[in-house]
Order: C-alpha cells, then structure tokens, then sequence
C-alpha cells in the first residue's frame, strides 16, 4: 500500500520535473494574463515577439559558440560593432544604406576574428578569450566616442530606418530577418554536416579530432559567424534608435548566455539547439513583459526578474537529469 | 641542457612582461617607486583582492575548466549586496555596525547555500549557477538601496579607510591578515589539502573516499563569505555604497584570479597568484595613470596585456605537453 503510493508520488514528481519547465511557462503565462489583461493582447504579444528579435539574433549566436563548447562574452561587443561600423560608414563617409549594412557586418566579424585567432592559434579559453575581447572592444568604443558619448544619425536613409521599423504584411521587418536566421541557423546547426560536426566538437573534442573533423577550423568559424550574426542584430538596433549607442550590447548578454541554457536544459539530450534557444528567449522576453505590465517599481523588477531566472534555470537543469 | 633554460624563461615570462612594464613606467614617472605609490597601490587592490581569494577557492575546489569546472562569478554581487545592506542598517536605520555586519553576514552565507546547492544538488554548471545567481543578488541590492548611494560614516569603516596599524594602512594590514588566514587553510590544512585534491582529479578524489560533494558545496560558502569579508572595505573605499559597485569588481576579480595561473609555474589558479595578480593589475592601472595616459587608453592597454599574458601562458603550457 505504502509503496504504490511513493511510486505514484514519485511518478508525478518525475511527470512534473519533466514538464516543469512548460509548466513554469504556462504559469507565468496565465499570472500575467490574470494580473493584466492587456498581456494577452494580440498587440502585446506582438511586442513581445518584436522586442525579443534583437536578443534572438544574439542567442543563435550564442548558441552556436555554446554547441561547440565554447562560450562567448564578447557578443554584445559584436553587436556595437556591427551598429558602430555602419551608422559612422553612412554618416561621416556618405556611403550607400546597403553597403554601410555589409560594412557593419564586416566591422562585427572583427570581433569574432580576434576570439577565432586568441582560441584556436594561441590556445586561450574561450572564456578568457573573449572576455579580454570584451575588455578591448569597450575601451575601444570609449576612445572612438571620446568617453561614452552615443553616435546619432537623424538623417539616416529610409531604407535603412526600414531594417527595424518598417514591416511585410504587417509583420516587423526585424522579426522577419531573425525568423530568417533562425531559420538558416535551425538547418544549418540541427539539419546540416556542419551542425553535426560542430556537436560533435562540443561533446568531446578529442574524438572529433579523431574522427578527423578539422576542429580549429569550425572553432573558428564558428566564433566568426557568431560574431557576424551579432553584427546583425546591433544593425537593427542602431536603426531602431536611429543612433549607435556605445556599450549598448552588454546588456544583451546575460539574456543570451540564459536563454542557449535553458534551450539546452529543455532538451532531452542536455545539448544547446536553435529551437530550445527560441524558447529561452521568449520566456525572458515574456518575463520582463509581464512584469512591466504589472507596473511594479524598478528596483522590484529587477530583483523578481533575477530570481525568476535563477529558479527557472534550475527547474530546467533538473528536469533535464531527470528527463 | 639550452632548451632547459628556454622553457623556464618561457615559463616565467608572464611575470617578465609585467615587471617589464613596471620598470618602464618607473622611469617613465615621477615617484612611481616610492612607499606613497606602493600603499596607494595596495589600497587599491583590496577589495579585488579580497573577492579573488574566494574565486581561487572555488576554482581550486572544483578545477580549472572555466565552463564546467569550478567558479564563482557572484562574489562581486555579494559584495555589493553585504555592503548595500549593512549602509542600509548602519545609515538609515541608525544601527551598530556590528548589527549590519552580521544582518550582511546572513544574506551572504544564504546566497553561497543556493549557489552550493544549485551547483551540487541540481548539477547546473557553476558558471550558469553563479551568472544567474549573480543578476539575482544585483536586483535584491538594488531594492536594498533602491539604486540610489548611501553614505557610510561610521568610525570603524572611517578607520579602515585613513586609519594606520604599526605605520601600515589599517586596510593593508587587515587583508595581509586574511590573506594569510585563507593561505593556512588552503595549503597548512587536512581539509585544504583534500580540497585541492577534489580540484586536482574529482574522480581520483573521490575514489580515494574524499566526499567530492561536501567540498564544493563548503567552497561555495567560503566564496559568499568572501564577497561578505569584502563588503567593509568596499564601504570603506567609496565611503559608502553606490549603484553599479560590483561590475568593476567582477573584471578585476576574474582578470586578477586568471592571471595569478599564467604566474604560476604549473598554470593553476593559485592564491598567492590571484593576490599578485590583484596588485600587479592595481600597480599599471596607476603607474599609467601617473604617467598622464588617458584613462581611455588604460582599459585597452590592460586588456592587451592580459591577453598577451594569458595567451603566452597557454602556448608555454601548450609546449610543455
């Protein structure tokens, strides 16, 4: 008697460590659906989705590197470059909107460049590696702005202004280019030889190496096309604002950094993907959402905030060693 | 006999470099090697310091690998958050110091709890654990004071800051003390020499009967008590608290505490590594400084140096195999 009891009990806790973390997001759903009904609104849940595009192009990043078993600090650098490189192309060198889009997208692969030369020619890790980035890419754009200062362009080509605000259809025109790379990152990473190759690094070096996959190549790669993609997303931030902002992508990186982990945590297999990171991203996008609909103080929000993060990275995790 | 040589002086050339650019500094500025600069210098790396002791800890106890090994990036936040709540208690509330010291004492040891418990109970990595831990303790900090600085003007924290010990800055004196407290724990200890085992191989430790579990769980404790240990000098330093403390911290700790491994000779976290990388860090910042750079300039000469240091230290390790 005793023991069919524990078994029930314990099947239930396994039902809901397993489903936890869909669970915790459904309840979350539904508190800030009762506490303001504005959230469900298909007009909020369009904010939601649009607001999240920048951190989405930032996470598929991120998860790249992560797949690999690297990690990179150095994304929100990636983005102010990519911002910086083509507002100043535009602005001070009169160059045409497209072009000016390629040259931040260049300007951000530099990031990933220096990463790709510290890890794969100097051996350095990558946490210290881009971490030192890091270091350099802010002092660098505190020189360039002479302290901080942002870069505005009012003037800036409409084409341009239409990367973030103009919309296909009445979808968001920066919802459209991350749905783009989620897709290219979905089949290139989770459908392709490259994405096996690049898991197959992330789980155990050594025998990829013996399997003969050329790893300081993808390595590297790797945190180039992070690097580039990044770039992307600091291009439509700067046309959102219609500036460049120095030092603007370091808060994207906590976000990022969580979102690749509770993307791995929800996987069965414990390994970061594109899908799981899209799930991530928009459960901290609803999270901080919803919390600004309940109109709660500042400080609060980012205190509840913090926790939610902590409890709902840690459901995730142990449902995963469960599941 | 030649090649011998070669790999020694390739072994201690991270330390080369900084004593290079010392000297340089020190012809380069005007009473850069004098006793004023020196204690400046030691005051300045205090609270980094501090705060480095408890990640080298965590790193020792749970091995070197930055993503899956052992770390503590919450240490700045405690910081921060000790210190917000005892200039909440002491200023605002009119308390002893001794009353915020401890109420700080009790948030500390609980944040190293959840951290000890999510690392070892629920297996997140350490890294994650702490990040997100660490965004956590800066949001409560923020409540606590609700973003805005609180001044701190209680005499013991105003000793530690202009006070003097035997001619020695109170501040000097107090950390020389702990530094070497940690050192005999760490290296004079049955439990510190398990625990440096436990870092070394887990899985050696642990068939050894070493209870792997119990150590990182207890160098996750000490880690908060170190972000706690931090917070009367990092109330000392600003005469108060301000919004936005531990980020500096952060980079400095991670900065000083990897650095000490390019100093040592095996490339392993260490705590007297750590304490010299703190110093030395502290001694450039200043020496460029007093030579009149701009202090834009600063961060990206830091940041290149770290990474030549490190990087040369990773290749020399990497020939050495």
């Amino acid at each position: 008697m005793t023991s069919t009891n524990t078994t029930a009990r314990t099947g239930m806790l396994d039902t809901f460590l397993r489903y936890g973390f869909l669970i915790v997001f459904a309840g979350f759903f539904a508190l800030f659906t009762v506490v303001n009904p504005i959230f469900v609104t298909p007009g909020n849940i369009l904010n939601i989705v649009e607001g999240s595009a920048v951190l989405l192009i930032l996470a598929l990043g991120m998860t790249l590197v992560v797949s690999m078993g690297g990690i990179d600090l150095s994304v929100g650098i990636a983005l102010d470059f990519g911002a910086a490189f083509a507002v100043v192309a535009m602005k001070n060198y009169g160059i045409d909107w497209s072009t000016a889009v390629l040259i931040g997208i260049a300007g951000g692969t530099l990031v990933g460049g220096l990463n790709a030369i510290l890890v794969v020619g100097l051996n350095v890790s990558p946490f210290l590696a881009t971490l030192g980035t890091f270091f350099i890419g802010s002092s660098v754009q505190r020189i360039f702005t002479n302290g901080g200062g942002p870069i505005s362009y009012r003037k800036m080509p409409e084409e341009f202004r239409n990367l973030a605000l103009g919309d296909v259809f009445g979808i968001p025109s920066e919802v459209i280019i991350a749905l783009v790379l989620l897709a290219i990152y979905f089949v290139v990473l989770q459908r392709s030889i490259f994405g096996r190759r690049a898991h197959a690094i992330g789980m155990q070096t050594s025998a990829a190496l013996v399997a003969g996959i050329k790893v300081k190549l993808y390595v590297a790669l790797g945190f180039v096309l992070a690097s580039g993609t990044c770039a992307i997303g600091g291009i439509i931030a700067a046309a959102n604002m219609r500036m460049f902002t120095p030092l603007a992508g370091f808060s994207y990186l906590m976000d990022a950094i969580a979102a690749v982990f509770i993307g791995a945590a929800i996987n069965a297999r414990g390994r970061p993907n594109v899908m799981g990171t899209v799930v991530g991203v928009l459960f901290l996008a609803m999270v901080t959402n919803g919390l600004n609909l309940m109109g709660l103080d500042f400080n609060t929000k980012d205190a509840l905030s913090g926790l939610i993060l902590v409890g709902a990275l840690a459901l995730a995790v142990s449902q995963q060693k469960r599941g | 006999m030649r090649s011998l040589t070669l790999t020694r002086l390739v072994g201690i050339a991270p330390l080369l470099i900084f004593v290079a650019m010392l000297a340089y500094i020190g012809f380069n500025a005007p009473n850069f090697f004098t006793v004023t600069t020196a204690d400046l210098v030691l005051k300045q790396s205090i609270p980094v310091v501090v705060v480095s002791l408890g990640l080298a800890i965590v790193v020792m106890a749970g091995g070197d690998d930055i993503v899956a090994g052992g770390i503590d990036l919450s240490i700045p936040s405690t910081a921060a958050l000790a210190a917000s709540i005892t200039a909440l208690l002491v200023t605002n509330m009119n308390q002893p110091l001794i009353v915020g010291l401890l109420a700080a004492l009790a948030a500390a040891l609980a944040i190293g709890l959840v951290n000890a418990l999510l690392v070892t109970r629920i297996n997140m990595t350490p890294l994650l654990a702490t990040l997100a831990s660490s965004v956590a303790i800066v949001g409560i900090a923020s409540v606590v004071t609700s973003s805005r600085r609180i001044n701190v003007t209680d005499p013991a924290i105003v000793f530690i800051r202009d006070g003097c010990i035997l001619g020695i800055s109170a501040d000097v004196v107090l950390v020389a003390i702990l530094v070497f407290v940690a050192f005999h724990l760490i290296h004079r200890t049955r439990w510190g020499m398990n625990m440096q085992a436990v870092g070394g191989s887990r899985d050696a430790a642990e068939i050894s009967g070493i209870p792997v579990k119990r150590f990182l769980f207890s160098s996750f404790v000490l880690a908060a008590l170190a972000g706690w240990l931090a917070a009367p000098f990092v109330l000392a330093r600003g005469s108060g608290v301000s919004p936005g403390v531990e980020e500096n911290l952060l980079i400095e700790m991670v900065l000083a505490t990897f650095l000490g491994a390019a100093f040592s000779p095996r490339r392993v976290v260490t705590l007297w590594g750590a304490v010299l990388g703190a110093i030395l860090v502290a001694a450039v910042s200043i020496g460029f400084k007093s030579m009149g750079v701009n202090v834009f300039w600063t961060g990206l000469i830091k940041g290149s140096l770290i990474l030549i240091v490190v990087a040369l230290a990773a290749v020399s390790s990497r020939t050495r195999t």
